[in-house]
């Protein structure tokens, strides 16, 4: 067993000498064939495609391959071919770093773009950081992907989590005297992600002095929600904000309609722009808010293309892991055509990430730009279920109708 | 704590201890008739409540209705189920082994569930799910209403079935003395299995009741089974009026704990309540003279 063991070692140790030689020598023999017009540009890529991020993962690469079709068919990238090496990382942590490893070592690709979700992005990160490589990711926006230390790194969407809801924090800061809600009342799913948006609501809210009378974390599988709801009822808070996954935002707002609470404003994050929560919730979705880092109907000029060219190909509208994939491409794409450069060597991704960290980029989310850690500097859109159809109310260059404030009764 | 929240969280507390009630006076029916740990009592539960949601989503008609199709049913199932599997254990180890089978039970409805149904969350989606009616300040919502009504007439079936049939009288003599039961000419298998149906239909009823105001998903089971499992030790085991009562205080105080403690802590009253039974009554606050020799 150990001796086996000592053997494997040994044999990774020399095939990464090996592997490492072959990646010194590589710059000056590839130098002059890579550049040429005939010569694709490699973008290689790990994805979950089996295990447990396979669903989204599956829409990650949808995005990445219709971006990639798409700039084909306009002539490519600086004259050049854009080609996808996808491969399968199962979900797992360990395997998607030396997936970017064996891509950008022995398959020598030009460029990479970033996995799916937190989990597989900070250990892929970290391997493109080894390399000098620019890490441009559709999804991972915990906080802890941008306290790596990382300074390759861009999430390529609108807002880290703690920022979602600052089209409607500024909205409700503005709100004259009377009009603003005096108290909250907040409950969020044991999660990082749905914490991090209703806290960064909460928060937000809370430093402007408005008061915080309930505050309840529930587990991911809670079923009843009558014990909570019975506790904002009580204090009947003018504002309700709610960071649910899908199912817990529906029973909570089921929940809340039985002990008739009416508060002036529901912000819910995750659950209202699923497709499927009007027809949950019947006709009592009037007036509900919630952010979102993608909508079809968004009208930023590269959108509409998407959209187009998207629909076109898989006879449905994209949805947030296409969308953030599609992003991926425009941001590195916006940076190869300025600095004019696609290889793996040092000098042209370091300029790429230069470039990028100086930068704004309009892609198909809204105008990009980031902080020095990586972290978008936009917010999302603020949707609101305005006369049964969920809608675009914030921010006002987008809008697509008015915040109805204070709410309908539900 | 408000007077308000306080009346408000006294009545959840109720109505959920009715729910309780129901389904534990079944889990102590098993084991006061057949000393069978029944681990597969709450994924039968689920498994109503799928069919109660399956049946709403393809008629369209009532979920309450499918109860005409599933208490039958599960009936038959539970009868089944006794006489050919759980009767097959050989009565010297019978209480530990009927362990391992109603585990391996639950774990094939579960599988089964999530295999036919995927794992995705349910909900029955009814035009009075968030209606209420308002009594003194508080709001009772009409599903829950009607939840604790099934529970309710069902309990009180139960009662009279044991209390006044002839049946009754042979499942609790069964109950009492097994062996002095055959000598006086019961039936004791039959009255068995008889007494294992009635056990998984209450499960029907109980999971139809379920699935009106609450989501499912296949392994929501064991959720219900720990709590159930408490509820019938600390009201003595086999004791079903120690059952009910035992699952009324505990489902109230579960709900009035959750005001100060959250969600997440008030859980754990189900097993402070088992650990204070088992130091100081190990035999159940309710329980009879069966209670006492287990």
């Amino acid at each position: 067993m150990r001796a086996t063991r000592r053997l494997t070692v040994t044999a990774i140790a020399a095939a990464s000498a090996l592997s490492l030689s072959a990646c010194l020598a590589s710059p000056e023999q590839g130098a002059g064939e890579a550049g040429g017009p005939d010569d694709p540009i490699v973008i290689g890529v790990s994805l979950p495609l089996t295990g447990d991020f396979a669903e989204p993962g599956k829409g990650v690469q949808r995005g990445y391959e219709a971006w990639a079709k798409h700039v084909n068919e306009a002539g490519g990238l600086l004259d050049r071919q854009v080609e996808l090496v996808i491969v399968d990382d199962q979900s797992n942590a360990d395997r998607v770093a030396s997936d970017y490893e064996r891509l950008i070592n022995q398959d020598g690709v030009d460029l990479v773009f970033g996995p799916f979700s937190t989990r597989l992005v900070v250990p892929a990160a970290q391997v493109a950081q080894d390399y000098g490589f620019l890490f441009v990711e559709p999804a991972g926006a915990a906080a802890e992907v941008f306290e790596q230390g990382f300074d390759n790194l861009f999430y390529a969407a609108p807002a880290i989590a703690d920022d979602h809801y600052d089209h409607l924090a500024e909205y409700v800061l503005a709100l004259p005297e009377d009009e603003r809600p005096k108290t909250a009342a907040v409950a969020s799913m044991d999660d990082p992600f749905a914490q991090g948006t209703a806290y960064g609501l909460r928060d937000k809210l809370a430093d402007a002095g408005i008061e915080v009378v309930v505050d309840e974390v529930y587990p991911p599988n809670t079923t009843d929600f009558s014990g909570i709801a019975a506790k904002i009822a009580d204090s009947e808070a003018d504002l309700l904000i709610v960071g649910s996954q899908y199912q817990d935002g529906v029973n909570l707002v089921v929940a809340l309609q039985q002990q008739d609470y009416q508060p002036q404003m529901a912000a819910i994050s995750g659950a209202p722009t699923n497709a499927e929560f009007p027809e949950a919730i019947g006709d009592k979705t009037e007036g509900i808010l919630a952010p979102t880092g993608y909508t079809p109907t968004a009208p930023y000029p590269s959108n509409q293309e998407f959209v187009e060219a998207y629909t076109a190909e898989h006879d449905a509208p994209p949805a947030e892991d296409e969308a953030n994939a599609w992003t991926t491409g425009q941001v590195v794409a916006a940076a190869v055509e300025a600095v004019g450069c696609a290889d793996p060597s040092p000098e042209c991704q370091e300029q790429l990430v230069g470039w990028l960290k100086e930068n704004e980029v309009e892609t198909v989310v809204g105008t990009l730009s980031w902080d020095a850690q990586g972290r978008p500097q936009s917010a999302h859109l603020i949707q609101q279920y305005v006369d049964g159809e969920i809608k675009i109310v914030l921010p006002d260059d987008v809008k697509e109708a008015d915040l109805v404030h204070p709410k309908p009764t539900w | 704590m408000t007077g308000a929240l306080f009346a408000q969280s006294l009545v959840l507390g109720i109505l959920l201890g009715g729910l309780y009630a129901l389904l534990a006076a079944g889990l102590t029916l098993y084991f006061g008739v057949m000393r069978v740990v029944m681990i597969a009592h709450s994924a039968f539960l689920i498994l109503a409540a799928y069919l109660a949601w399956y049946f709403h989503e393809r008629t369209g008609i009532d979920p309450l209705l499918s109860l005409v199709v599933t208490v039958p049913l599960f009936f038959v199932v539970g009868y089944g189920m006794q006489r050919f599997l759980v009767s097959r254990l050989r009565p010297i180890s019978l209480t530990t082994m009927s362990v391992l089978l109603t585990f391996a039970v639950a774990l094939t409805i579960e599988g089964l569930l999530g295999f036919v149904w995927t794992g995705t969350q349910r909900r029955v989606q009814l035009g009075y799910s968030g209606m209420s009616i308002e009594v003194a300040g508080v709001s009772i919502a009409v599903v829950k209403l009607i939840a604790f009504g099934l529970a309710a007439v069902s309990l009180g079936a139960l009662y009279l079935i044991l209390r006044r049939t002839s049946f009754g009288r042979a499942l609790r003599a069964t109950t009492q003395h097994p062996e002095a039961a055959r000598l006086v000419g019961i039936d004791t298998d039959r009255v068995a299995g008889l007494g294992f149906g009635l056990g998984l239909a209450t499960a029907a009823v109980g999971g139809t009741a379920l699935a009106l105001d609450y989501t499912i998903y296949p392994s929501l089971h064991w959720h219900w089974i720990g709590p159930l499992m408490a509820i019938i030790v600390v009201g003595g085991l086999g004791s079903i009026p120690g059952a009910a009562i035992a699952a009324l205080l505990l489902g109230v105080a579960a709900s009035l704990l959750q005001v100060p403690l959250g969600t997440t802590w008030a859980q754990t009253v189900f097993y402070l309540a088992l650990f204070v039974t088992l130091m100081i009554r190990p035999q159940g606050f309710f329980g009879g003279r069966l209670a006492q020799r287990f």
